[in-house]
């Protein structure tokens, strides 16, 4: 008998501890959900008023105390673009390596995933420090996009691959099983049938990528710089967001307003970039598996 | 939908396209790259936005890091001029230095603090230690909380050098980087004490945050002590250079030092130098 079988959850009695219990995991998810409550609604309460179109698009003025921030949102997006699509192509190509062409005890393989392991906790001034040695002055792009952008890859690319490769390696293998039945090769299989299935691992490491990207200081004020005007070309220096918050509310006197109401434009970028991120992948894994 | 990796390297492709095209296009054009004080950067880059406009086609590039990394910088040529928040020492007199305008530090506590003036001994012997309490200098009784300036920082080196102490000897509490982060730290903490820009106290002290500049050997903290040259804890924002400046990085410094930019000088909080 199936229903018999099915077990319950249910204790057969409520002790005082339970209620503890209950009431303690109650009150710590109550107090982190307001911590977040908290943060946001103080951003929103005091970066709401500055936010108009022309504080978008203007580009910022008496070191960014007046004016909008329109270039500085142009940089950010354009270092992340630069980010992604570095990172994208190195990422997935390197988790199709440790998870489909090498077996999970392969000295090789662990080698590479041990030092993944180590790089994603180096500290992000580590990272800008390298980066503005290698890219800014060893390969001579000197302060510019490109070289924050290549820095923010080399920085997220870890978390890509590890979280990429945990969702190939999520994809039941009956599914390549089948696919060499029906006699597909293994490129088409891997392209047809194991990416659309680990996309949700490669999307949570894309989430979880551009958030510490698009939120880095460390990283960028050696790389990508610090100059406010709209970028012309990648090898331009370009301030991002998150220099221009740090700047305005350490280093400016009088730039808080304006510091909020960039933190809320980073927000919401950064609420839409996870979107799309999310919508595109859903779509994609929805028609592969379909058709 | 099938053609993703194809299309994926139809993208990177475009990107190496742009990048190349980008890389030639850029070596027509004139640029000057200045880095260092982090008190300096804002105001060059206003000075920056001036000289562009009046000269069509150059780029004034302003990085920030700190007066060390300024002078580092433009000895090993990664910056066409350096920005430093002090006077060079001994060891740098190789590098050319010219002063475009005068910053002070001030004492700074909060505002609920009820001491109202220390004497430079006093200041000495909170930061090296000796007195801990603020009862001791006619405070309330609440052990003292010392904010120090990060290493390679102008300002610590300019509080250092007037106070004649060494860094080794202080224990701070909390260490910090740029100036507003300094007031903030004092400004959240009633038994704090701390050293930044005159300038910027003075703005956000008349904007309401709770802070108070304390006097320095007897003299108020004021822009205006500060320009008439009797407030003793003062000095120069220099832009550095390695030879005798040539061409482009001239005209801007002779620019930064002229009248034209005095206004943008005040606006950033510091004081032009009389000429």
């Amino acid at each position: 008998m199936a229903e018999a079988a099915r077990p319950t959850f249910r204790p057969a009695h409520t002790g005082f501890t339970d209620t503890i219990a209950t009431v303690v995991v109650w009150l710590i998810a109550i107090i982190v959900t307001g911590v977040f409550v908290w943060l946001l609604s103080d951003i929103i309460w005091h970066g709401i008023g500055q936010v108009s179109w022309r504080f978008l698009t203007e580009a910022p003025r008496n070191a960014g105390r007046a004016g909008g921030i329109g270039p500085i949102i142009v940089s950010t997006l354009l270092i992340l673009a630069v980010c992604i699509a570095v990172a994208m192509p190195l990422g997935v190509g390197t988790a199709v390596l440790l998870a489909e062409f090498t077996s999970s005890d392969n000295l090789f393989g662990r080698l590479v995933r041990r030092s993944l392991d180590v790089l994603a906790g180096v500290p992000s001034i580590v990272f800008g420090l390298f980066g503005n040695a290698f890219f800014c002055v060893y390969l001579g792009m000197g302060f510019s996009i490109l070289s924050g952008g290549l820095t923010l890859a080399c920085m997220t690319l870890p978390i890509l691959i590890r979280s990429t490769e945990e969702g190939f390696r999520a994809v039941p293998d009956e599914y390549r099983l089948g696919a060499a039945a029906l006699g597909m090769s293994r490129t088409s299989s891997l392209i047809h049938l194991l990416l659309p299935a680990a996309a949700p691992g490669l999307l949570v490491g894309m989430v979880l990528g551009m958030g510490r990207s698009i939120a880095e200081t460390a990283a960028l004020i050696f790389t990508s710089g610090y100059v406010d005007r709209m970028p012309q070309s990648l090898h331009d220096s370009g301030r991002s967001l998150s220099i221009h918050i740090f700047d305005l509310s350490m280093n400016v006197a009088g730039g808080d307003a304006n510091a909020y109401a960039s933190a809320l434009v980073l927000i919401v970028i950064l609420l839409i970039v996870n979107s799309v991120a999310s919508w595109t992948s859903d779509r994609w894994l929805h028609k592969r598996i379909i058709s | 939908m099938k053609l993703t990796p194809i299309k994926m390297a139809i993208v990177s492709l475009l990107i190496m396209g742009t990048i190349g095209a980008c890389s030639k296009s850029d070596s027509s054009e004139k640029k000057l790259v200045l880095t260092g004080s982090s008190t300096v950067a804002p105001l060059a880059v206003e000075i920056g936005k001036r000289f562009e406009s009046l000269h069509p086609g150059v780029r004034v590039n302003v990085q920030t890091g700190g007066s060390s990394r300024g002078i580092a910088d433009t000895r090993s040529g990664l910056a066409d001029i350096g920005m430093a928040s002090r006077s060079l020492k001994d060891s740098e007199k190789g590098l050319q230095a010219f002063a475009i305008a005068r910053d002070g530090i001030c004492i700074i506590l909060h505002k609920a603090n009820i001491v109202s003036t220390l004497s430079d001994e006093q200041v000495v012997a909170i930061y090296t230690g000796a007195i801990k309490n603020w009862k001791h200098v006619g405070g309330p009784d609440a052990p003292i909380t010392v904010v120090n300036k990060a290493e390679g920082r102008a300002t610590l080196e300019l509080f250092l050098h007037y106070f004649a102490i060494k860094n080794t000897d202080i224990h701070p509490d909390v260490v910090i980087g740029d100036n507003e982060q300094g007031i903030k730290t004092v400004a959240g903490n009633p038994d704090a004490i701390g050293y930044v820009s005159i300038g910027t106290a003075e703005y956000d002290e008349t904007h309401g945050i709770p802070i108070k500049l304390l006097p320095v050997n007897g003299v108020a903290a004021t822009l205006e002590n500060l320009s008439n040259g009797s407030f003793p804890l003062s000095r120069p924002l220099n832009l550095l250079t390695k030879t005798t400046p040539t061409g482009l990085a001239k005209e801007f410094i002779e620019f930064a030092r002229s009248k034209q930019v005095h206004d943008i000088v005040k606006e950033q909080y510091f004081v032009p130098l009389a000429k």
